[in-house]
């Protein structure tokens, strides 16, 4: 549904892209889980998404057809869902949805089913005569998704749409986010909560500095983690164990845990007999799967972004 | 689309009691106490006013008489041959008259009951200055009647005559000759309109300005709409940026529209049962009155629409706004009167949209203009308007990139 094709943008004055070669897809019926730091360049890829920013150098396509064109005929069949509370606080919920309703140019009967089945979609029905400045974190994140999916958008951004909630309403949107996907919509959801892609997501984009670092599925991803193994051990002098693990392979030392990241030509079983004939004792081992926060740290590193 | 978009400014509005207090008491509020207090405080400085002389006496006492006039208020306007009309449009603040047998019914014992010289002023000068001049040329007339007298006295003192005698034993004049020339004198205001009072003064004034007031109100609601992505959101739906406008100015219009009710209700009704003067409506010509709140109103929003589009925060338009209302109304002539300001000042005063719209108003109120009349101001502040609408659209687009 949506093709992004070596997609750079750099802003004016700025000393270097936001965007560099960005490629990626995003299927209808699926979710796209896009991962980055701050200042990693997404929300200058959802700003190209939602018609803010023109692009500059590669392609963004929807069903091949560019986005400009697509968004001039029907500027609805894509929708943002910001990550602020991108609507009126001093309107009641249901004044907000009315009045962005009519921006999305729905009138009559449709408005009027629209905003029913979104209130109930979002289980604000007990809330449309409250002021949405007085709604919990909670129901404005589930008022901010309602809007975004008042004109049924074939593509739709969700940009962090957890933060600020309690666990049950992260539970419901992350609930309501896998329906819209099964209703046959295309969507691209951003979050800092790795748990969170890693429950939803069928793709996941790595996205930092601007640039693409992985693009796969979460087997794909998580798959990459084979070589790495983690494990505490009794009864060695720590000297004594890194000299031993340093022959198997590449050697951190984090507390009481040791990560052993395994050369081509060793395997786990060699490493662990080598360690019980030394005469430790396991106290726990991981191996074979990388979490995706393990993932993220070590391909976008430690250092603070902002 | 529209409608509802203009629904949510109306209900933003309404919500918003602190700038709908800012909007209508205010403004009341101004008109009520600037009035109040400045109705027998006015002093203003007569000097510096424009004016036009026709002199149709060729006797001396009417070249005294312009002598001294000419030394208390400086020289004459040169062109003074169209005073009418130039003190009609206020080009000109007052006209002197002085009728061919001036010098020789000023120094008669008896003189005639014509009018033989008249202060003709337009029809806005405050009231302080029309009192002023007038008090000031009948004392001068005074002055040089009672010389005259005094040298006929003299003269008669060498040709003895009766009255004469006893005149000259009393040290006064005869009691039966008048010594005062007011009964020659004659003051108008050039058009049959309102009298111009500290209200009729005050209401146009306090009226422009505060519908300027708009300028923080709606500058507010657009950062904060532009702050939550709301306005980002609306674009993203494919609302185009002349929508978005209209939808802000046109509420705005109507609340301008509510304003200038309001304040005119405040002077025509609520001004007399404080026991002030009542502003007169009687005899304007309505369209023009119109024509110049449309103008006003234009030009406020959009001065509004461009602060908006330029500044970044809630405090800087919080800031900004009534600093700019603040800078216009002093400079404009709404919080000092124009005619008391300096040479510069003036000139400068002519640079501010709320002088373009207080002239306008003045014109209606006072002078009594017809929409001709009214042409010049409004046309220059629908120009303001124009560009200030422009600087909005590109810096509202510059910001959305």
């Amino acid at each position: 549904m949506l093709e992004i094709r070596d997609l750079s943008y750099c802003y004016p004055d700025a000393e270097k892209p936001s965007l560099t070669g960005v490629s990626l897809n995003a299927g209808r019926g699926k979710i796209l889980g896009l991962l980055g730091p701050n200042g990693a360049g997404k929300t200058t890829l959802i700003s190209h998404l939602s018609g803010i920013l023109q692009v500059q150098h590669g392609a963004i396509l929807i069903d091949g057809s560019p986005l400009a064109v697509v968004r001039r005929k029907a500027p609805t069949r894509i929708a943002v869902a910001p990550q602020e509370y991108a609507f009126y606080p001093m309107l009641t919920v249901k004044e907000n949805l009315e009045c962005f309703a009519a921006a999305g140019r729905l009138g009559g009967e449709r408005k009027r089913r629209r905003i029913v089945e979104c209130l109930a979609f979002s289980r604000l029905e007990r809330f449309v005569k409250i002021r949405a400045e007085r709604l919990s974190g909670g129901l404005k994140r589930r008022l901010n998704l309602a809007i975004a999916l008042l004109p049924e958008p074939e593509l739709i951004l969700l940009d962090e749409p957890t933060v600020g909630v309690d666990p049950q309403s992260r539970a419901f949107l992350l609930d309501a986010v896998k329906m819209i996907a099964n209703s046959g919509a295309a969507v691209i959801y951003t979050s800092h909560y790795m748990d969170e892609i890693e429950a939803i997501a069928d793709r996941v984009v790595i996205l930092d500095d601007g640039k693409i670092l992985r693009d796969g599925t979460l087997d794909e991803l998580l798959r990459d983690g084979v070589a790495h193994m983690r494990l505490a051990v009794e009864g060695v002098p720590a000297d004594e164990m890194n000299a031993l693990l340093g022959r198997y392979g590449k050697v951190e030392s984090v507390g009481e845990e040791w990560r052993v990241t395994l050369a081509h030509d060793r395997t786990p079983a060699e490493l662990l007999a080598a360690v019980e004939k030394l005469g430790g004792r396991l106290k726990y081992v991981e191996f074979g799967r990388n979490n995706l926060e393990q993932l993220f740290m070590a391909l976008t590193h430690r250092p603070l972004r902002d | 689309m529209l409608l509802a978009l203009i629904k949510k400014e109306f209900l933003a509005l309404i919500r918003d009691v602190h700038g709908l207090a800012a909007l209508f008491l205010m403004p009341a509020i101004f008109i009520i106490i600037m009035s109040l207090a400045l109705k027998d405080v006015y002093s203003p400085s007569t000097k510096a006013l424009p004016y036009a002389v026709e002199n149709r006496d060729s006797g001396q006492l009417a070249d005294n008489f312009l002598a001294e006039w000419k030394k208390r208020h400086g020289s004459p306007q040169a062109n003074s041959a169209s005073w009418k009309d130039e003190v009609r449009d206020g080009k000109l603040s007052y006209a002197l008259i002085i009728e061919k047998n001036f010098s020789r019914e000023l120094a008669a014992e008896h003189p005639g009951s014509e009018k033989q010289l008249r202060l003709i002023a337009e029809p806005g000068l405050e009231s302080s200055a029309f009192t002023a001049n007038n008090a000031e040329l009948i004392m001068i007339a005074n002055e040089l009647r009672a010389r005259a007298l005094l040298s006929a006295a003299r003269m008669s003192q060498r040709l003895p005559q009766r009255s004469s005698q006893r005149s000259l034993r009393s040290g006064a004049p005869d009691e039966s000759v008048p010594v005062s020339a007011l009964a020659m004198i004659d003051t108008e205001r050039l058009s049959a309109g309102s009298r111009p009072t500290a209200v009729q003064q005050n209401v146009p004034a306090w009226l422009v300005f505060g519908m300027f007031f708009v300028v923080a109100s709606l500058a507010n609601l657009f950062i904060q709409e532009r702050q939550c992505g709301a306005l980002t959101r609306l674009a993203s739906l494919g609302v185009p940026t002349s929508v978005m406008i209209w939808s802000k100015a046109l509420p705005y219009l109507a609340i301008n529209g509510l304003q200038a009710a309001l304040m005119l209700a405040v002077g025509v009704w609520l001004m007399p049962l404080l026991g002030g003067d009542a502003l007169s409506l009687a005899g304007i010509h309505w369209g023009a009155l119109m024509l110049v709140l449309l103008a006003v109103s234009m030009a406020a929003i959009g001065l509004a629409l461009a602060l908006a589009s330029l500044v970044r925060t809630h405090a800087q338009a919080s800031a900004l706004g009534p600093i700019v209302n603040i800078l216009m109304a002093a400079i404009g002539g709404v919080m000092v009167p124009k005619f008391i300001m300096p040479e510069v000042m003036q000139r400068l005063a002519e640079f501010s949209p709320m002088n373009w719209g207080l002239e306008g108003m003045l014109a209606v109120l006072l002078r009594g203009s017809d929409m001709t009349g009214v042409l010049l101001p409004a046309a220059k502040l629908m120009g303001f308007a124009t560009i200030m609408i422009i600087i909005a659209v590109v810096f509202f687009r510059r910001r959305a990139n």
